[in-house]
Protein backbone atom coordinates (compact mmCIF):
# COMPACT_ATOMS: atom_id res chain seq x y z
CA UNK A 1 0.00 0.00 0.00
CA UNK A 2 2.55 2.31 1.21
CA UNK A 3 4.40 1.74 -2.01
CA UNK A 4 1.97 2.49 -4.40
CA UNK A 5 1.40 5.72 -2.43
CA UNK A 6 3.22 8.40 -5.26
CA UNK A 7 1.58 6.60 -8.14
CA UNK A 8 -1.77 6.71 -6.72
CA UNK A 9 -1.20 10.35 -5.85
CA UNK A 10 -0.19 11.46 -9.15
CA UNK A 11 -3.10 9.69 -10.91
CA UNK A 12 -5.49 10.94 -8.08
CA UNK A 13 -3.99 14.37 -8.98
CA UNK A 14 -4.73 14.15 -12.98
CA UNK A 15 -8.20 12.92 -12.25
CA UNK A 16 -9.26 15.60 -10.55
CA UNK A 17 -7.45 18.31 -12.06
CA UNK A 18 -8.96 17.22 -16.16
CA UNK A 19 -12.29 17.56 -13.79
CA UNK A 20 -11.07 20.93 -12.89
CA UNK A 21 -10.20 21.69 -17.13
CA UNK A 22 -14.01 20.53 -18.12
CA UNK A 23 -15.91 22.38 -15.57
CA UNK A 24 -13.72 25.74 -15.12
CA UNK A 25 -13.24 26.25 -19.33
CA UNK A 26 -11.10 28.92 -18.11
CA UNK A 27 -7.36 28.41 -19.74
CA UNK A 28 -5.43 31.46 -18.45
CA UNK A 29 -2.11 30.89 -16.11
CA UNK A 30 -3.93 31.77 -12.74
CA UNK A 31 -6.91 29.70 -13.16
CA UNK A 32 -4.53 26.28 -14.62
CA UNK A 33 -2.26 27.37 -11.28
CA UNK A 34 -5.23 27.63 -8.78
CA UNK A 35 -6.77 23.98 -10.45
CA UNK A 36 -3.56 22.25 -10.15
CA UNK A 37 -3.03 23.55 -6.54
CA UNK A 38 -6.58 22.23 -5.59
CA UNK A 39 -6.30 18.91 -7.38
CA UNK A 40 -3.07 18.47 -5.32
CA UNK A 41 -4.06 19.21 -2.09
CA UNK A 42 -7.74 17.53 -1.97
CA UNK A 43 -5.58 13.90 -3.86
CA UNK A 44 -2.75 14.35 -1.14
CA UNK A 45 -5.60 14.44 1.32
CA UNK A 46 -7.75 11.49 -0.17
CA UNK A 47 -5.09 9.16 -0.51
CA UNK A 48 -4.11 5.83 0.92
CA UNK A 49 -7.74 5.76 2.11
CA UNK A 50 -7.48 1.72 3.21
CA UNK A 51 -9.99 -0.65 1.24
CA UNK A 52 -11.61 0.99 -1.11
CA UNK A 53 -13.45 -1.22 -3.75
CA UNK A 54 -12.01 1.30 -6.46
CA UNK A 55 -8.59 0.69 -6.26
CA UNK A 56 -8.64 -2.32 -8.39
CA UNK A 57 -11.45 -1.00 -10.18
CA UNK A 58 -11.28 -2.30 -14.29
CA UNK A 59 -11.81 0.87 -15.82
CA UNK A 60 -10.55 -0.40 -19.25
CA UNK A 61 -13.72 -3.30 -19.49
CA UNK A 62 -15.93 -1.11 -17.69
CA UNK A 63 -16.03 1.11 -20.45
CA UNK A 64 -16.69 -1.65 -22.98
CA UNK A 65 -19.77 -2.76 -20.79
CA UNK A 66 -21.13 0.67 -21.07
CA UNK A 67 -22.57 0.23 -24.88
CA UNK A 68 -24.03 -3.27 -24.04
CA UNK A 69 -25.75 -2.21 -20.96
CA UNK A 70 -27.10 1.17 -23.01
CA UNK A 71 -28.33 -1.17 -25.49
CA UNK A 72 -30.09 -3.51 -22.74
CA UNK A 73 -31.20 0.01 -21.37
CA UNK A 74 -33.06 0.77 -24.47
CA UNK A 75 -34.44 -2.46 -25.38
CA UNK A 76 -36.07 -2.59 -22.08
CA UNK A 77 -37.03 1.16 -22.42
CA UNK A 78 -39.34 0.63 -25.41
CA UNK A 79 -40.62 -3.12 -23.58
CA UNK A 80 -41.67 -0.85 -20.45
CA UNK A 81 -43.40 2.20 -22.87
CA UNK A 82 -45.40 -0.59 -24.62
CA UNK A 83 -46.65 -1.33 -20.71
CA UNK A 84 -46.93 2.01 -20.14
CA UNK A 85 -49.40 2.75 -23.18
CA UNK A 86 -51.00 -0.12 -23.32
CA UNK A 87 -54.87 0.62 -22.20
CA UNK A 88 -55.33 -2.58 -20.21
CA UNK A 89 -51.92 -1.83 -18.66
CA UNK A 90 -50.42 -5.84 -18.68
CA UNK A 91 -48.47 -5.32 -15.55
CA UNK A 92 -47.66 -8.84 -13.44
CA UNK A 93 -45.39 -6.91 -10.97
CA UNK A 94 -42.89 -9.56 -8.75
CA UNK A 95 -40.40 -9.45 -5.84
CA UNK A 96 -37.54 -11.92 -7.26
CA UNK A 97 -34.41 -13.02 -5.19
CA UNK A 98 -31.13 -13.22 -6.72
CA UNK A 99 -28.43 -15.04 -5.37
CA UNK A 100 -25.34 -13.95 -7.06
CA UNK A 101 -21.46 -15.89 -7.30
CA UNK A 102 -20.03 -12.00 -7.84
CA UNK A 103 -16.88 -11.79 -5.35
CA UNK A 104 -15.37 -8.24 -5.38
CA UNK A 105 -17.17 -5.57 -3.57
CA UNK A 106 -17.46 -3.23 -7.08
CA UNK A 107 -19.10 -5.98 -8.59
CA UNK A 108 -21.72 -6.58 -6.69
CA UNK A 109 -21.69 -2.41 -6.71
CA UNK A 110 -22.27 -2.05 -10.82
CA UNK A 111 -24.53 -5.17 -10.78
CA UNK A 112 -27.40 -3.67 -8.00
CA UNK A 113 -26.77 -0.34 -10.08
CA UNK A 114 -27.32 -2.04 -13.38
CA UNK A 115 -30.38 -4.21 -12.36
CA UNK A 116 -31.68 -0.32 -11.38
CA UNK A 117 -30.64 1.74 -14.16
CA UNK A 118 -32.11 -1.08 -16.44
CA UNK A 119 -36.38 0.42 -16.58
CA UNK A 120 -38.46 -2.88 -15.66
CA UNK A 121 -36.32 -3.74 -12.79
CA UNK A 122 -34.87 -2.35 -9.40
CA UNK A 123 -33.02 -3.53 -6.84
CA UNK A 124 -34.97 -3.20 -3.39
CA UNK A 125 -32.01 -4.98 -0.98
CA UNK A 126 -28.34 -6.47 -1.36
CA UNK A 127 -27.55 -8.93 1.84
CA UNK A 128 -24.10 -10.03 0.95
CA UNK A 129 -24.55 -11.70 -2.42
CA UNK A 130 -28.30 -11.86 -2.25
CA UNK A 131 -30.36 -9.47 -4.52
CA UNK A 132 -33.86 -8.53 -3.77
CA UNK A 133 -35.30 -7.23 -7.49
CA UNK A 134 -38.08 -5.94 -8.35
CA UNK A 135 -39.37 -6.75 -11.25
CA UNK A 136 -42.67 -4.75 -13.70
CA UNK A 137 -42.72 -8.36 -15.74
CA UNK A 138 -41.20 -11.26 -16.28
CA UNK A 139 -39.71 -10.08 -19.59
CA UNK A 140 -38.34 -7.31 -17.51
CA UNK A 141 -36.09 -9.85 -15.63
CA UNK A 142 -34.78 -11.80 -18.15
CA UNK A 143 -31.28 -10.23 -18.29
CA UNK A 144 -30.94 -11.33 -14.71
CA UNK A 145 -33.04 -14.25 -13.73
CA UNK A 146 -31.61 -16.07 -17.11
CA UNK A 147 -27.45 -14.41 -15.73
CA UNK A 148 -26.55 -12.92 -18.71
CA UNK A 149 -25.99 -9.46 -16.66
CA UNK A 150 -23.79 -11.39 -14.15
CA UNK A 151 -21.99 -13.04 -16.46
CA UNK A 152 -21.24 -9.89 -18.58
CA UNK A 153 -19.93 -8.30 -14.60
CA UNK A 154 -18.11 -11.41 -14.31
CA UNK A 155 -16.39 -10.64 -17.08
CA UNK A 156 -15.31 -7.19 -17.07
CA UNK A 157 -13.87 -8.18 -12.97
CA UNK A 158 -12.23 -11.20 -14.42
CA UNK A 159 -13.77 -13.51 -11.70
CA UNK A 160 -14.74 -17.17 -12.27
CA UNK A 161 -18.16 -18.18 -11.95
CA UNK A 162 -19.41 -21.28 -13.22
CA UNK A 163 -22.49 -19.99 -14.62
CA UNK B 1 -26.86 19.10 -37.04
CA UNK B 2 -30.06 21.32 -35.78
CA UNK B 3 -32.87 19.26 -36.92
CA UNK B 4 -31.27 16.22 -35.55
CA UNK B 5 -31.12 18.09 -32.21
CA UNK B 6 -34.45 18.77 -32.44
CA UNK B 7 -35.66 15.12 -33.12
CA UNK B 8 -33.66 13.96 -30.23
CA UNK B 9 -34.67 16.30 -28.11
CA UNK B 10 -38.56 15.87 -29.00
CA UNK B 11 -37.75 11.70 -28.92
CA UNK B 12 -36.73 12.63 -24.93
CA UNK B 13 -39.35 14.71 -24.64
CA UNK B 14 -41.76 11.78 -25.39
CA UNK B 15 -40.31 9.61 -23.01
CA UNK B 16 -40.55 11.90 -20.47
CA UNK B 17 -44.10 12.75 -21.29
CA UNK B 18 -44.65 8.43 -21.33
CA UNK B 19 -43.10 8.36 -17.74
CA UNK B 20 -45.29 10.62 -15.98
CA UNK B 21 -48.57 8.80 -17.65
CA UNK B 22 -47.28 5.64 -16.01
CA UNK B 23 -46.12 7.41 -12.71
CA UNK B 24 -50.20 8.08 -12.44
CA UNK B 25 -50.85 4.66 -13.88
CA UNK B 26 -49.31 2.01 -11.82
CA UNK B 27 -50.62 0.76 -8.63
CA UNK B 28 -48.05 1.50 -6.10
CA UNK B 29 -44.52 2.81 -5.20
CA UNK B 30 -43.03 0.19 -6.34
CA UNK B 31 -43.61 -0.27 -10.02
CA UNK B 32 -43.93 3.65 -10.22
CA UNK B 33 -40.27 4.06 -9.79
CA UNK B 34 -40.15 2.11 -12.74
CA UNK B 35 -41.80 4.53 -15.03
CA UNK B 36 -39.54 7.02 -13.01
CA UNK B 37 -36.31 5.27 -14.08
CA UNK B 38 -37.58 5.50 -17.51
CA UNK B 39 -37.34 9.16 -16.91
CA UNK B 40 -33.40 9.54 -16.55
CA UNK B 41 -32.66 6.26 -19.29
CA UNK B 42 -34.14 7.09 -22.45
CA UNK B 43 -35.59 10.45 -21.77
CA UNK B 44 -32.52 12.46 -19.95
CA UNK B 45 -29.96 9.99 -22.65
CA UNK B 46 -32.46 12.36 -25.66
CA UNK B 47 -32.84 15.56 -24.36
CA UNK B 48 -29.08 15.63 -23.35
CA UNK B 49 -27.86 14.32 -26.33
CA UNK B 50 -30.04 16.94 -27.98
CA UNK B 51 -28.68 19.51 -26.33
CA UNK B 52 -25.37 18.36 -26.83
CA UNK B 53 -25.43 18.12 -30.77
CA UNK B 54 -26.95 22.05 -30.45
CA UNK B 55 -24.27 23.34 -28.41
CA UNK B 56 -21.48 21.61 -31.21
CA UNK B 57 -18.69 20.45 -30.02
CA UNK B 58 -16.61 22.17 -27.37
CA UNK B 59 -16.60 22.48 -23.74
CA UNK B 60 -19.89 22.54 -23.07
CA UNK B 61 -20.46 19.24 -24.62
CA UNK B 62 -18.31 17.67 -22.50
CA UNK B 63 -20.06 19.57 -19.30
CA UNK B 64 -23.29 18.13 -20.95
CA UNK B 65 -21.39 14.44 -21.42
CA UNK B 66 -20.44 14.82 -17.36
CA UNK B 67 -24.00 15.68 -16.17
CA UNK B 68 -25.09 12.61 -18.24
CA UNK B 69 -22.80 10.50 -16.44
CA UNK B 70 -23.61 12.10 -13.23
CA UNK B 71 -27.76 11.00 -13.97
CA UNK B 72 -26.39 7.61 -14.36
CA UNK B 73 -24.47 7.03 -11.58
CA UNK B 74 -26.48 8.73 -9.27
CA UNK B 75 -30.78 8.05 -10.28
CA UNK B 76 -30.17 4.29 -9.57
CA UNK B 77 -29.57 5.38 -6.12
CA UNK B 78 -31.70 7.66 -5.80
CA UNK B 79 -34.35 5.23 -7.20
CA UNK B 80 -32.82 2.39 -5.06
CA UNK B 81 -32.48 4.12 -1.81
CA UNK B 82 -36.63 5.15 -1.81
CA UNK B 83 -37.69 1.97 -3.40
CA UNK B 84 -35.50 0.22 0.09
CA UNK B 85 -37.02 2.67 2.86
CA UNK B 86 -40.52 1.91 1.07
CA UNK B 87 -39.60 -1.78 1.74
CA UNK B 88 -38.33 -1.25 4.88
CA UNK B 89 -41.09 0.62 6.33
CA UNK B 90 -43.28 -2.32 5.84
CA UNK B 91 -45.19 -1.54 2.37
CA UNK B 92 -45.38 -5.02 0.36
CA UNK B 93 -45.57 -5.02 -3.42
CA UNK B 94 -48.85 -5.64 -5.28
CA UNK B 95 -48.24 -9.22 -6.49
CA UNK B 96 -49.99 -10.87 -9.44
CA UNK B 97 -52.40 -12.63 -7.03
CA UNK B 98 -53.64 -9.58 -5.59
CA UNK B 99 -55.19 -8.06 -8.76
Amino acid sequence: MKSSFPRQFIANTLALFCGWLVLSGKYDNFHLVLGFTASCGVAWLNTGFPHSPFQQFPWGRMVLYGPWLFLRIVESSLHLTKLILNPSLPIKPRLITYRSQLQHRGAIVVLGNSVTLTPGTITVEINGNTFLVHAIDEAAADDLTTGRMERKIAWVFQEDTNL
Amino acid sequence: MVILSIGLILVGVFFLVVAAIGTIRLPDVFSRSHAVSLTDSLGAICVLAGLALYQGFGINMLKILVVLVLLMLLNPVIAHATVRAAYRAGLKPQTEKDQ
